[in-house]
């Protein structure tokens, strides 16, 4: 007979990790599947925003994550699951090399960054197009980049570039940037940092490498002509919640998983933490606090014998 | 044994991980980090014909980005 863990994990970033650390000290059978660690939260450069770390960065953050995981002997297997099912209160996760069987599931998945579907984006993707301004900003020293994004990572990305660039475009569509106010004004006060509001990227060219951008400027609906050499793309989320099935209604219209404060889903056994879920603060703290709710409630629930096997 | 040159970024996680797994691997490997020098970047650029890192260079098999399958079919029979 196959095994039936009391809980199965997926995603091994903030939420996962916390989640499997309060699994563990409860002593639960649970399995952790997961295609990297540390997801989005590696690619997250200066974190400056985490209790107990005044300054760290994505990648020391999530060693310190491995290295916690270590300690309670946690190995998470590494493949990609691609479908949910339930029947009878035993929830089947499908990955792409296997099949695990599960009392209870804590969904800790995040999200990937999200593309703007312009002409020239994916041809020129690393030749000058990059959704990563930790990975490949200091390629560009010296040189001229426009960032696309309105928010916090568009912000950290222009401060960045604004060290390592010679001239550095921050373009929104909103009237304004958002997120952290410190951050706003940080990147307002770089004398080599321009920002453009209201601007809707419409294509990116160049023949080998890109040679610039062309966006619709709202305030006089006229196209604009950029001579830029890099493209950061940095305009949001897309949660990765699409192996989960969407007759059962658990996903916004964003695709974000919808909980309540207990990280319970309307599936019963089905739990949620992190930035794949509908709370509105993509945080680390946040995720790790959601992880450890979850991971507190799956036990609740095994323990309230809710979870009952129908044969 | 094949010689094995690595152009990283300082904070990049993918870079982090190819030497990990080079480490994990017992390969040795040259680390050329491309914002302490503007030459290497050049360098990479010119090697890969991209912008993104990491780029392994195993004897002029160029690899872009993390993939332990691509540095493991290089390096047979090494």
């Amino acid at each position: 007979m196959t095994e039936i863990y009391d809980s199965i994990i997926i995603g091994a970033s903030a939420g996962g990790i916390s989640a499997a650390i309060y699994l563990k000290r409860q002593n639960l059978n649970f399995l952790m599947i997961a295609k990297d660690i540390g997801g989005e939260m590696v690619l997250s450069g200066i974190v400056e925003n985490y209790p107990g770390f005044p300054e760290t960065n994505g990648v020391e953050l999530t060693e310190k994550f491995k290295e916690h995981l270590k300690k309670y002997q946690v190995e998470p297997v590494n493949d990609k699951v691609i479908a949910l099912e339930k029947n009878n209160s035993v929830f089947t996760v499908k990955t792409e090399k296997n099949s695990y069987q599960a009392k209870t599931v804590i969904v800790a998945t995040g999200s990937t960054p999200k593309k703007l579907n312009v002409p020239g984006e994916e041809k020129l993707y690393h030749r000058g197009v990059s959704y990563c301004y930790v990975c490949d900003l200091p390629l560009f020293k010296n040189k001229i980049v426009a960032i696309v994004g309105g928010g916090n990572s568009a912000n950290e990305a222009g401060i960045m570039g604004s060290k390592i660039c010679q001239k550095v475009y921050v373009i929104t569509k909103n009237p304004e940037m958002k997120g952290d106010k410190f951050l706003i004004e940080e990147l307002k006060s770089k004398p080599n940092v321009e920002i453009i509001n209201n601007a809707l990227t419409q294509e990116i060219y160049g023949d080998e490498f890109v040679k610039g951008l062309k966006y619709l400027d709202k305030n006089t609906n006229e196209i604009k002509d950029l001579k830029v050499d890099g493209v950061f793309i940095h305009i949001g989320l897309k949660p990765n919640s699409d192996f989960i099935p969407d007759n059962w209604q658990v996903k916004n219209e964003y695709g974000e998983i919808i909980v309540n404060e207990l990280c319970q889903t309307k599936i019963p056994g089905l739990f949620a933490a992190g930035d794949v879920t509908n709370i509105p603060h993509k945080q680390i703290g946040i995720a790790v606090g959601q992880g450890i709710i979850a991971a507190l409630q799956v036990s609740k629930y095994l323990n309230s014998n809710k979870w009952i096997l129908k044969i | 044994m094949k010689k094995i040159i690595i152009y990283t970024t300082t904070y990049c996680p993918w870079c982090k991980a190819t030497k990990e797994f080079l480490e994990k691997n017992g390969y040795s490997y040259e680390e050329r980090n491309v914002e302490e020098n503007n030459e290497w970047a050049n360098e990479m650029v010119q090697k890969s014909g991209q912008y993104g890192v990491p780029v392994i260079d195993i004897e002029g098999k160029i690899i872009i980005g993390f993939s332990p399958e691509e540095i493991m079919a290089a390096l047979k029979n090494d």
